[in-house]
Order: structure tokens, then sequence, then C-alpha cells
């Protein structure tokens, strides 16, 4: 093997250089150590080409700065002289050595660059290869994530599918009339993004269909669709989610049911759609947030576009109950001015109002925080809360997928390193309502993440993978399933090799490579490589030798 | 067919925009003021008590990392956008950077120079000790040599001979296809409410205060005496909702629980209290976040007008609207939740990109519901220049303006 020491542009004053030059050229396996200045300079660089161009050595030890800043760079070099870069050893004498500890550290360092030989002595090198990714994208859901999602990709060049339980598409948003104040009402947008899809040869729709069994990984899904009395199984690269969420109106904890003079938001909308079929124009209309739910973002937006479209279109008094109005979403603390200013009266509690129907009319009674009252709000409409929930059939295919949900059994678990559209599993990516993000500005933007995260997964119709870094040694593994249980990106799959033996078999695309198998292991069976047992204790060992 | 794309600014959505197109294969110029990229949220401390409470400040740092690596990233420390010309698929964006006096490809950030530096702090520096790039800069405030005297000593002493005091300022021409906007924002300036004694009292602080303190000493003291603070009181909405800035900022009532809770799980004898007007708890998982809270500290409806000092505590008028009474109460410590505004600078940006400005003075997009496109065919917008956002909410707008942008670089193929 070849050593590169690096005094740092001679900086390292408190190791003395030649002295651990002398100890080490006494090993055995040792070509040669040269000593430089500025190994991650072009000079430096240089020096480093020419020795292991002109030696025929199969290992390199570099001992300099912290392998955050300079690794890449002398990764890329090894490369570029076509030099397996796993067969390279770092040691960090600057950070970790020569800067941390006072007086003279030769000791010290020489003994974190006898470490890194006794791993490189270990390490084996790891190819790299391009695999074939399929480019094709499943959305699931024609709904308005669904069916944007497509869309976008359809614009970078990427062919989709859309699956659809119902028998049309559009979704929830299908159901909503315009938000109050935009030019194009939100039905508007809708039909003609059908329209486009309908156009469009990228897309393909099926609807009525549902998606019944997903196996395979990132690159290469095979996904069984079913619907009626026909099944049949299609392939892809990567899955995008856009199967929306459930609402619940006016939920159990009133004990009062929907309907009559208690509506949803969507009643209200029709009724504003056609005011002039209202056989009594509503004197007084009381809307009810935040009781039990306040992830309440989408709730609040509509009730404030709705409280404006009502003062305008029936004139009617308008007072809302909330515990603490979200205006964290953009535009929302305009439309609460506006709402005031037009005579909308927001009343907030503490404690949740009591609601119950009385001659014909709804009562809200709640304790107002500002007036410190007791608040009786006689109403012939009441808005009825609306809370949202996972969609049908979540907990089914995220067990499937074996993909974590949220607290409240939204898709996507709580870990801000996925945020905002990815999961655990490469290749499979989740947008607005299903995952519980409910405003339309946030689910636009998770829109854009799942198409940039599958466009640059599967743009290029192949990958590059560390071929076997993650490896399952046939002879030791028992085939006991641990491993795939404690996988989180769904990456090992049992695999007959022979008739009479089945064994885990990692997949080079879908691993992110963070250990998890190795270390659960009981057969000891997985080895990572350049962190096996045998690298890691070489290390140790060499350690006071 | 060009297949660049110039990013101006490197924080937490100019990154993320830089790296989701590098990594599509397009060469990026991520244009950054300062001398390092990272933004504000590089200077943000992890808010973790004994679980993560997914504040994602440690996004940045990973982030970071991968820019400064990457090959297709060419970062321009230094820099501002002086002009530009053409149109969409082929602009000419004009860059002015500052002079390089130690050369960043040749530093090794081995601080021989500062060493020897004379002056007092030194004149030459790293920005922060995780600063990407991490090199070292010369503070020409500072600098004898560039205030006129004679002085050589890190010149002299520089082992990769990086240092020369001639440099002068670069102009750069960098042709692009499209340009991403992500010049982020400022803090609201608390001394601008003069009531509430930011500046005056040492023991009144702001968010960000707190965000340097917790990253620099990891806990809190009074920074008057350096004694534990025993009654810490956070107020809501400094800046925000108001008449000159009718916006939520998204992210106070976030951080000041997260602070809060912290404060409680580092010293569970310390009283947290926080005056608010209305709790910002959506978003996922954070209504649960909030329960805990609920436990642990004490939230008061209505938020104070006035702050004095009296005898070293901190007298605090507030109208406590559920109990419906004007109240004092004394704290030993108050952070201002001071919230998101738009940079005083955006205009000028905005003149040369001839893009616009909206009511609030954050940059203004094309149509309502779509908070990337500008006014200009192939400018996008990214982060907090829009208007408010949280981290994740930036990294997820700068996702968003990269597939916009993509969408120009489509059509130049």
């Amino acid at each position: 093997m070849g050593i590169f020491l690096c005094d740092c542009g001679g900086s390292l004053k408190n190791i003395d250089f030649p002295k651990i030059s002398g100890d080490l050229e006494k090993l055995e396996d040792v070509a040669f150590i040269d000593i430089s200045h500025s190994l991650c300079l072009e000079e430096g660089e240089k020096a480093i080409t020419s020795r292991i161009l002109s030696e025929n050595i199969n290992r390199v030890v570099i001992a300099a700065c912290s392998a955050e800043l300079r690794e890449h760079k002398f990764v890329r070099l090894l490369e570029e002289l076509r030099f397996n870069p796993s067969l390279l050893s770092l040691a960090n004498i600057r950070e970790q050595c020569s800067w941390t500890c006072e007086g003279d550290v030769t000791e010290k360092a020489t003994e974190l660059i006898r470490m890194a030989i006794g791993k490189a002595r270990l390490l084996q090198p790891v190819e790299r290869k391009n695999v074939p990714v399929n480019r094709e994208v499943l959305v699931l859901g024609g709904g308005f994530a669904g069916m944007k999602s497509a869309l976008e990709l359809s614009r970078l060049g990427i062919r989709t599918t859309i699956v659809e339980r119902k028998s049309t598409l559009g979704g929830k948003l299908k159901e909503v009339e315009g938000f109050y104040g935009l030019e194009t009402s939100l039905k508007q947008m809708l039909d003609s993004m059908i329209t486009a899809i309908e156009k469009d040869n990228n897309i393909e729709v099926l609807t009525s269909a549902e998606v019944t069994r997903v196996r395979g990984e990132v690159g290469d899904f095979d996904i069984t669709i079913g619907g009626g009395r026909r099944e049949f199984s299609l392939s892809f690269g990567a899955i995008i989610f856009a199967t929306g969420y459930r609402t619940e109106i006016l939920p159990q904890d009133f004990e009062l049911k929907p309907g009559g003079n208690i509506i949803s938001q969507l009643d209200l909308v029709e009724m504003l759609r056609a005011p002039e079929k209202l056989k009594r124009r509503p004197e007084t209309i009381g809307f009810v947030l935040d009781v039990c739910d306040e992830n309440s973002r989408l709730p609040t937006l509509s009730s404030l576009n709705n409280v404006l479209a009502v003062r305008e279109k029936l004139g009617s008094e308008v007072y809302v109950f909330c515990k603490n109005l979200k205006v964290d979403s953009e535009g929302a603390e305009e439309l609460y001015r506006e709402a005031r200013n037009r005579g909308v009266v927001f009343l907030k509690f503490d404690e949740p109002p009591q609601i119950y129907r009385e001659d014909g009319r709804v009562t809200i009674k709640a304790k107002d925080v500002l007036l410190g009252e007791e608040v009786v709000l006689l109403c012939d409409l009441l808005v009825a809360e609306e809370r949202a929930l996972p969609p049908e059939g979540t907990k089914g295919l995220s067990s499937m997928l074996n993909i974590g949900t949220d607290s409240q059994g939204f898709y996507q678990d709580e870990n801000v390193h996925l945020y905002p559209a990815a999961s655990a599993r490469k290749g499979v990516l989740f947008v607005g309502g299903c995952r519980g993000n409910l405003d339309l500005g946030r689910a636009l933007t998770d829109i854009a993440s799942a198409v940039m995260g599958s466009y640059s997964l599967l743009a290029l119709g192949e990958a590059v993978v560390e071929v076997e870094k993650v490896r399952v040694d046939p002879e030791k593994c028992r085939a006991c399933l641990t491993c795939i249980r404690a996988c989180p990106h769904g990456a090992i799959q049992l695999l007959r090799v022979n008739t009479e033996k089945e064994v885990a078999q990692i997949s080079d695309l879908a691993c992110d490579g963070c250990g998890v198998c190795a270390a659960v292991c009981p057969a000891k069976a997985i080895n990572f490589e350049g962190y096996s047992d045998e690298q890691i204790l070489a290390e140790v060992e060499t350690i006071g030798g | 067919m060009n297949k660049s794309i110039a990013v101006i600014g490197g924080g937490a959505s100019g990154i993320t925009s830089a790296l989701e197109l590098a990594n599509s294969g397009f060469r990026v110029y991520l244009i950054e003021r300062e001398a390092a990229i990272g933004g504000q949220a590089a200077s943000f401390c992890c808010k973790a008590t004994d679980i993560c409470t997914k504040c994602s400040v440690c996004l940045i740092p990973e982030k970071l990392n991968e820019v400064a690596v990457h090959p297709k990233i060419s970062v321009l420390t230094d820099s501002t956008v002086a002009g530009l010309s053409g149109k969409a698929g082929d602009f000419e964006v004009e860059v002015l950077r500052k002079p390089q006096y130690i050369a960043l490809e040749r530093c090794v950030a081995c601080g021989m120079c500062a060493g020897v530096c004379p002056t007092e702090p030194k004149a030459s520096r790293s920005p922060s000790p995780d600063a990407v790039p991490y090199c070292y800069v010369i503070d020409e405030t500072r600098c004898l040599r560039l205030r006129g005297e004679k002085c050589n000593l890190c010149q002299g002493t520089c082992p990769t001979n990086a240092i020369d005091f001639d440099r002068e300022p670069e102009r750069k021409e960098l042709s692009v296809s499209a340009i991403i906007v992500a010049t982020g924002f400022e803090v609201f300036n608390a001394r601008e409410i003069g009531s509430l004694g930011y500046g005056r009292y040492p023991n009144i602080l702001t968010g960000l205060d707190l965000e340097r303190i917790f990253k620099d000493q990891g806990s809190l003291k009074l920074p008057s005496n350096g004694k534990e603070a025993r009654r810490i009181a956070f107020i809501q909405c400094v800046g925000s909702r108001n008449e000159g800035h009718g916006y939520c900022s998204q992210v106070c009532c976030k951080y000041a629980m997260r602070f809060a809770r912290l404060i409680k799980y580092q010293n569970p004898d310390t009283q947290v209290t926080i005056f608010y007007i209305d709790l910002q708890t959506a978003g996922k998982g954070f209504a649960e976040f909030y329960d805990e809270c609920r436990g642990v500290i004490r939230f008061i409806r209505g938020v104070p007008v006035e702050i004095l000092e009296t005898s070293g505590e901190l007298e605090v008028r507030f109208e406590n609207i559920s109990e419906g009474k004007v109240e004092r109460e004394t704290f030993d410590l108050v952070t201002l939740s001071v919230g998101i505004t738009p940079r005083k600078d955006s205009w000028s940006l905005a003149r040369v990109l001839g893009i616009n400005l909206g009511d609030h003075g954050f940059f203004d997009t094309k149509e309502p519901f779509n908070s990337i496109e500008t006014n200009v065919e192939g400018i996008f917008l990214a982060g907090t220049c829009q208007g408010p956002k949280d981290i994740p909410d930036s990294i997820a707008h700068g996702v968003a303006a990269a597939e916009g942008a993509m969408g120009v670089l489509e059509k130049c193929k």
C-alpha cells in the first residue's frame, strides 16, 4: 500500500512527520510514504497521481484533514486514475488530532494512521455499475394532486398511469365551488386539467380501479391492479400516492347528526352557487372550528373564503367560533382582516362550545374569551366542523409497502428527513391530503417535490449502484426474516438460490446503506463493506500495537 | 442549448433548488452575497430535548456538504447580481464579486494567517467553524493592509501562497436558461417597537438571539449576570399580524414552543409563559407537540404592550384576555418572537431582474395558487423571499422552484 501524509502547509507543528514516516516504513506491506504540504491543492493531486501511476499498489492510506472536507476530492481523483476508491482509507490528523490536543501529538497521529492501515489491509473493492430502471410512474388517485403530478411529469417527458378508484377524475375538489376572489373557479381549473389529461399521450387513466398488490422495488415495482372482474399486473419505476383524504362532518363529539340546519361546507357552497333557489334567506349563520381537530388549516381557509362569499351573496350575519384561528398559510391573515371589515364576528373559546337544536334553529353556547362572558347564538344554519381523516385503504397499503404513518394515521412517518414528499422506501412518494397536508399552496409544493423526486430517480432510464456493498453470505443466512423486518427501506427479499434453500437478498438500488440489517442479523451473515466486524476490529486492535 | 441555471441566494431553499437541478444533470451557479453559504438557517440551533422536536435545522448542514462537493454546482460567494439581459432560455446574468484576497482554491484552512494577524479581533478569519466553503476570508474593515497601513504578515506566512492584496473585484457574465431567486428574509427589528424594551434592557432577547445562544452555548443564562433564569416569557407576533406587517410569519409559534420545551427540559424548575394571539399548531405532528407543551408551559392569550425594568426584573404589562383584566407580572427574561420580513434590498434586485414586489414587500408571483412563477418568464421564486415559510416549507418550495425551472430547460432541449 501507499501512504500519503499531509502537514497542511506546515501548520501541523505538533506532529513530527519524519518520525512517523520512519516508524511506518518498517511495516512490510507499505510500499512508500510521501509527506506533502497540501494534498488537497493542485500540486498535491499531481504528486498523488504520479505516485499511483508509477507504483504498483493496491491500497491507499491518506492522513490529512477531516474526511468531510476532502474525502470527495480524493475519491474523485482516484476514480479518474481508475483506482477503486473503496480501497482508500483516511486518517484525520488535523481536526481530530493536531488541532484538538495540546503539545506533541506525534504518537496519537501515528496510532490514527496505524488504524487506517489496519483497516486498509482488509478493504475489498466495491464496483459501481449502471442498472436499468423503468421510466414509468404510477399515480394513485385522480384528484387534483394526482392529475397535477401526472401533468407535470408529462411536461418533463415521463409517462404515467393514473389509477382512480372512482369512475371519473376530479376527486374532492370537484365538489367545491371556487374559492372567494379567484378569477377562475376551482371547478374550471379542474375541468381544464381533465381535458389536458385526455389529450396527453404520456398519461393513461384507469378509472374504477384499485391497486391490490405491490411487489418489487424502486425502478421495478410490480403492481397488480384490480377493478371490476379484471385483474392485471403492470410495472413501474416509482409510485406517487395522491389518494387524498376523507372528511367526517360534525364528528360525534357533539352527539348531533348533520342534516337540516346543520350543514357541511360543501352544502353551503351548493347554496351559494344558486342562492335564488333558497326558500328563505338564512338570517344568521354560525361556523365552528377547532373543536375536535386543531390541524385545521384547510377548514380555516375554506371557512374564511365561504364567510366572505356568504356576506356577498346572502348578506347574512356571520359568526365564527374558533379556538386559535389558523392564519399560517399564504393569504389567510388578509382574508381574516377582510372578513372582519365586512362585519363577520369572530368569537374565540378556550372550552369547546355546546351546540344543540332548538325550535328549528341551532343554538351555540360558548364562553368568549374576549368578552369574558357566555355567548348564546341562535342561528338559522350551522356550518359544522369537518375533521380530515386518512383515505380508505391507507392501513392496507402502508403495511403492504412496509411504510410508516403519522400519529393521525396519514401516510408518511413524522421524520423531517423525508419531508416533503418522500418515504423511507425509494421511489414511493406522497402528495397532498393523503399525507395530511391539506392546504392547496403546500399541496402544490408537495406535487413539485414528488415530480422532481421521481424524475431524478428515473429520467435517465438507469441508475448507478454500488454492487453488493451490503451483501448476504448465502452459507450463513438461515432465512430467519429478521433483516427483512428491520429494513426501513424495503430493500431485502427472500430469494430461492437453489431448490432447497431460501436466502435474504439485498437490492443494490433500493438499499440506502443504513447498516441496520448487518447489525441485527443473528447469524452475522450480512457484511457491510468498509464497516465489517473484521475491519473495525482490525482498526481497534492496532491501537497500542 | 444552454443547460445552466443561476440560483441567487444560498440559504435553505437556494441550496435545495441547486441540488435538485444539479442532481438532474444541469449546471448550477449558486450566487451568494456572504462569504459562506447556508443563509440564516445555518446559524440556528438544534432544539431537540431527549427526542427530536422536528425543527429541521439539521437538514441544512447535510445539504451544504452536498453542495460543497457537487461537481455540477459552482458556488460564487461574496457575489451579487448587478445586471440581467436576454430572455427565458437565454439570460445573461452579470455578477459582481468582491475581491478574493484569499483565493478559495488555494486556501487549505490551516489558520496560519489568523495566527500572525496583529489585529484583535483577527482580520483574517473563518466565517464560522462549520462554514461552507471552509476557507478563510479577510475582513476589509479590520485588515491593516487594506486600510492603508504596511502589513504583510499573513501573506508572508501563508504556506500555499493563497493571499494576494492586489486582487480586484471581478465582473462575470453567466449565460443561463433560467433564474431562481432565493434571497431569503430579514428578521423583524424588535427595536422598532420601543415599548418592548429590546436593545435597552439586556434580559430582553429575540428568537434570533436565542438561536445563536443555544447554538454557541447550548443553554440559556441571564445575559445581565450569567445566573439561571427562573421566570421566562415568550411574546408572540412581534412584527407579525400588525398594521405594518399584515401577515402571519408562520414560524414563531413553532420555534417559541420548541424553545420553551427545551428550556423546561433543561431546567424543569423554570417557569415558562407564552403570550399569544392565536397559536398556530397546524402541521404534521404539531398538534401532539402542542398537547405535550400544554402540560408544562403556561399559555396566556394576550400580547403585552409594555415591558419595564425595575431593580433588575422585567415588569410585563399585558391584557389577560381570558381573564378580562390588565395585569402586571415580573419575569427574569423575555424573548420576543420576532417574525419574518422582506429583505430591505429586495426592491433593488426586483429592479435589476424586472420582477414585481407584492403588497407586503415580498417578491410577487404572477397568479394566485402559483407561488413560484414571477411576471418574467424564466425567473422563479424559492423560499422566504416570496413569503414567510419554516425550514421544511422553504425546502419544499426550493424543490418546487427547481421543478418550475426544469420546464424552461426541457423546452430549450
